[in-house]
């Protein structure tokens, strides 16, 4: 029974983050065993990228690179962040906690 | 029963919140918004082998691409690592703080470089660096070769300069034969300095240990007690959250509440409030053999390092610190030691270099 219950919960929380992620328009990026889901993606400048945690611990997606700065910070499993990248040009975006997860965005006009 | 019904509803309610509160930044045009409940730790229900599998040591060592092994880099490079004749002073070496006796660090709770310069850390083994992504506890460096550079020029290390190095180490006929079997037709210079001594760094590897061979299928290798502790660390006390892998380390940066004024990696992130306080998780392998212990040294036993992660750490105005208190049993704690016990090898073997001359 406690095995059943948390192979729900399990279950549940992976449908979570995929409903969070569907509540948004716009490409969704994973961080699964501590790797984004892709390492590079284009947008366009006004478009947005969904950041799901749909790994097991938590993650600091964040970027420094100038007009499309943001922080993240503490993100749980299970949830989905929504950025808005405003200005056109390549956006580095990293994980603060665990520097070997990278990633690059690139906003076109 | 109880406790999984209760771990379900918590979840399901912090699945909730979750989804509320995203739906409500959903219009936010830049997405600032921090996640803000703590964060609470999942109890794995993947079977014990597979858990166990996560921390198989790999069978090679990586080495870049740039920086490829050979037998006379390797030889070339341990010679570097023990030679005191690289510092200012010429009684400093690599194996000063990181002397393979002591289990590649110097058993101090601050690492002490030229003019009794005293460190604000302690020195980190460096058993294992070859998996590490960044190098020193705040990560400032990427790359060994380029760690190896930056502590042979700070005033408060090895206090000389690069060309100095290279300078002396050009007047030293046995070395010009082991550069030039190393690196043919290049020069002795920084680029071949840090080569050479990333090289034999990467070669400094654990040994197996009891804990290797309990998960290669052995169940005699260790005792109940440890791998009850094993399922502590996997489970309840969530050590694995950070120390997770063959090294048992996410080679990840969290703040893990002790006191002092030193701000670690927040240092290179003054913007970003999970990087404030924030160390890099060091690997545990030969951990017994690695007191004093935390960035500080400031636990001197691995008892106490259990005793103060049950008891939560300081809590940061920030309130991002990557711990909680965790209510463990008297036997529990005994059985994480005796679990930590067991990545130590049975070889204390060391081999220092014969120097050139």
């Amino acid at each position: 029974m406690a095995h059943r219950l948390l192979i729900t919960t399990l279950l549940l929380t992976a449908l979570a983050a995929g409903a969070a992620a569907a509540l948004f328009d716009g490409q969704t990026i994973g961080q699964k065993g501590r790797n984004f889901s892709t390492l590079l993606v284009h947008i366009r400048r006004g478009e947005r990228l969904i950041f799901v945690n749909d790994d097991t611990v938590p993650h600091n997606v964040m970027s420094l690179t100038r007009n499309n700065s943001f922080d993240l910070g503490s993100q749980m499993p299970g949830t989905a962040v929504p950025v808005t990248f405003d200005e056109a040009g390549l956006v580095d975006v990293i994980c603060a906690i665990h520097p070997r997860m990278r990633m690059s965005v690139e906003v076109s006009d | 029963m109880r406790s999984s019904s209760r771990n379900y509803w918590q979840l399901n309610f912090q699945v909730v919140v979750a989804l509320v509160f995203v739906a409500l930044t959903a219009h936010s045009a830049r997405a600032a918004a921090v996640i803000g409940q703590p964060y609470q730790f999942q109890v794995s229900n993947t079977p014990v082998n597979d858990v166990k599998q996560a921390f198989r040591q790999p069978d090679t060592i990586p080495f870049p691409p740039d920086n490829l092994y050979t037998p006379e880099k390797f030889r070339l490079g341990r010679a570097l690592f023990f030679d005191p004749r690289l510092s200012r002073s010429g009684a400093l070496s690599c194996s000063s703080c990181h002397s393979p006796a002591l289990a590649f660090g110097d058993a101090a709770s601050r690492s002490i470089g030229a003019n009794h310069t005293v460190s604000a850390h302690r020195s980190p083994s460096i058993i294992n660096v070859a998996w590490n992504d960044t190098t020193m506890w705040d990560g400032r460096f990427e790359s060994l070769e380029t760690q190896a550079l930056a502590v042979l020029a700070a005033p408060g290390v090895l206090d000389t300069s690069v060309v100095q190095a290279a300078e002396q180490l050009n007047a030293i006929s046995g070395y010009r034969q082991m550069f030039e079997a190393a690196f043919p037709g290049r020069p002795i210079d920084g680029t071949t300095i840090g080569q050479a001594i990333a090289t034999y760094e990467r070669t400094v590897v654990s040994k197996p240990a009891s804990f290797d061979a309990w998960i290669a299928g052995d169940e005699t290798a260790i005792s109940g007690a440890a791998k009850n502790g094993f399922a502590v660390f996997t489970g309840k006390a969530h050590c694995v959250v950070c120390h997770s892998g063959p090294n048992l380390t996410d080679n990840g940066f969290h703040d893990i509440g002790l006191t002092g004024s030193d701000i670690g990696r927040g240092r290179l992130f003054p913007t970003v409030p999970t990087m404030q306080f924030a160390y890099k998780t060091p690997g545990l392998r030969e951990i017994d053999r690695r007191a004093p212990y935390m960035h500080d040294g400031s636990l001197p036993t691995l008892s106490t390092v259990v005793e103060y992660y049950d008891a939560g750490g300081l809590v940061r105005t920030s309130g991002v610190s990557a711990i909680q208190p965790l209510g463990l049993t008297s036997a529990e704690k005994a059985d994480l030691v005796a679990f930590l016990q067991t990545l130590s090898s049975p070889s204390r073997s060391a081999s220092p270099s014969d120097l050139p001359r």
